[in-house]
């Protein structure tokens, strides 16, 4: 086959002239055959254009149309080709919806260091199972690092708690606590404090602050609290004799 | 009850000022945790300590049966009159445990040492 | 029925798991956590996942010492899953079966005095699929699977 035949094909393919030149690259590379490592290259490049312009289907009729006009080209090998150059192009694409996902649900959910000793997480969107937990542990781990004594969980921005969300808020607070911080928890609406009542859910184990206002006033309540609390124990340990004796009780 | 000999204490348990504070490193498992629990009942009775603050920031993973032997140890500290911190919880073990919806009986929980030895005074 | 899944599991090849471990002594439930952490961090879970893991074979090999006094438990990963990568642990014993397996994933049944009776019922809160098979007289299996989050 000379290079007129593929011109010739190459023209009923398509009207615009750079989807030509790719469609004339590919047909070029595919008769060239796979010992031609240049060509084969050069096939994947053309290829990948061609399925990103026309989709996978369009691009496979085509190259079934040419088989059966003309025999001596490789249909399988072309074919071939497709499906691993769309495999390809699949997975790049989960690896970016992967990478935007995550970005997405730190964007969300974002948790701001709020005053000395307090966190601030806002919460946003609806919640589902692997995005609760994907908070938890952000929130967590968090908690954890900056030592915050306090936690305000604002949900203004949550559209519907149900029975399972409400499950996963609750495992989420119970796990602040077993850190040894407090949740303080505000932002939920008229009809979703129904909903909860409903549904039996009653966030016992935080205390509920009507605006974030008041939810900040009670945070910074108990962390001034705290310290003081601190400042008399380093007191009455400083005067304490049996502090200072060093008992040697270790293994 | 027979006092324990030096190789039967399976924790160290450090003394500040009225508290006791007990690392756990070990395996807490059938046959330690009763060694843990006579040695540690003896020392309170000894020191006459107000608090004991048990600081599981090296242990790993708390199933159900540690995390019941921990109550359990803190149910008799306090028919001995003493109260028990559970402190340095690590927050993986922390989501666990509360989606497996673990009640830590009998304990209170602390941030770090410094908390425990605040919410230790209060007692 | 029920016996013959356990004894197939029981007898099934050690090379069909990354891990088996027997379990006999109070000190394989700490290796059965161990080996099921390690291999929960090499499959690419999320270290509070790994807990979880850890924990729930933590519970499972602690069940076979005490109720069956011997058994095993099997992990392996599953990377080719369409749903992702996976983690599948079988605990598998021929101890005294459970008569009633309703009764004994509700939260806080146990004949064990030292439990809160969490264990099975914890193991299938922190798990995403679980699977029990129980006769009495025969053995028991659980059969469980936690997924790699996708983020």
């Amino acid at each position: 086959m000379d290079t007129g035949q593929v011109t010739g094909i190459v023209g009923k393919l398509s009207a615009e002239s750079r989807q030509r030149d790719l469609w004339r690259q590919f047909l070029e590379a595919a008769l060239a055959g796979s010992q031609d490592e240049k060509a084969t290259s050069g096939m994947a490049e053309a290829l990948r254009s061609l399925l990103e312009e026309l989709g996978e289907k369009e691009v496979a009729d085509r190259i079934i149309d040419i088989g059966k006009e003309e025999p001596s080209f490789p249909v399988t090998d072309m074919l071939r080709a497709v499906v691993e150059i769309s495999g390809e192009m699949r997975r790049e694409n989960e690896t970016t919806l992967k990478q935007l996902r995550q970005m997405l649900s730190e964007l969300a959910t974002p948790i701001i260091r709020i005053w000395k000793d307090m966190l601030l997480v806002a919460m946003i969107g609806n919640i589902d199972s692997q995005r609760a937990q994907d908070i938890a542990e952000r929130l967590l781990h968090r908690v954890s690092s900056s030592r915050a004594k306090v936690v305000l969980v604002d949900v203004t921005g949550v559209p519907m708690i149900d029975t399972v969300v409400g499950g996963f808020l609750i495992e989420m607070f119970n796990a602040i606590k077993f850190l040894g911080a407090e949740v303080i928890l505000t932002g939920i609406k008229p009809e979703v404090a129904h909903t909860l009542v409903k549904l039996g859910v009653d966030f016992r184990m935080v205390s509920i602050a009507r605006d974030l206002e008041d939810a900040l006033r009670k945070g910074i309540a108990i962390t001034m609290e705290e310290r003081n609390r601190r400042k008399q124990l380093a007191l009455s340990l400083a005067g304490n004799e049996a502090g200072e004796s060093g008992e040697d009780d270790d293994l | 009850m027979k006092m324990m000999t030096y190789k039967d204490r399976v924790v160290p348990i450090l003394r500040v000022a009225d508290y006791l504070l007990v690392p756990i490193q070990i395996d807490l498992d059938d046959s330690t945790v009763g060694r843990l629990q006579k040695q540690l009942m003896e020392e309170i009775e000894r020191t006459r300590a107000r608090a004991v603050i048990l600081d599981v920031r090296m242990v790993e993973v708390i199933d159900s049966y540690i995390s019941y032997t921990l109550s359990e140890t803190a149910a008799m500290a306090r028919l001995m009159g003493c109260r028990t911190i559970l402190c340095g919880i690590q927050p993986p073990v922390a989501l666990t445990l509360a989606q497996m919806g673990v009640v830590l009986q009998e304990l209170v929980v602390a941030r770090d040492l410094e908390h425990a030895l605040v919410l230790a005074s209060l007692s | 029925m029920v016996g013959e899944k356990i004894e197939t599991l029981l007898e099934s090849p050690a090379h069909e798991f990354d891990v088996v471990v027997r379990i006999a002594r109070e000190e394989d439930i700490a290796v059965a956590r161990q080996m099921a952490k390690q291999l929960a961090q090499e499959t690419g879970f999320s270290l509070a996942d790994v807990t979880k893991i850890a924990t729930a074979v933590s519970e499972l090999a602690r069940n076979i010492y005490r109720y069956a006094k011997e058994g095993r438990i099997m992990i392996r990963k599953r990377l080719e899953d369409r749903d992702g990568p996976c983690i599948e642990v079988i605990a598998a014993d021929r101890g005294p079966g459970i008569s009633d397996v309703e009764l004994v994933l509700t939260r806080g049944y146990t004949t064990y005095e030292r439990s809160l009776g969490i264990g099975l019922s914890g193991v299938k809160r922190l798990m995403d699929s679980f699977e029990i098979y129980s006769e009495v007289g025969k053995g028991t299996v659980v059969i469980t699977e936690k997924r790699r989050r996708k983020f």
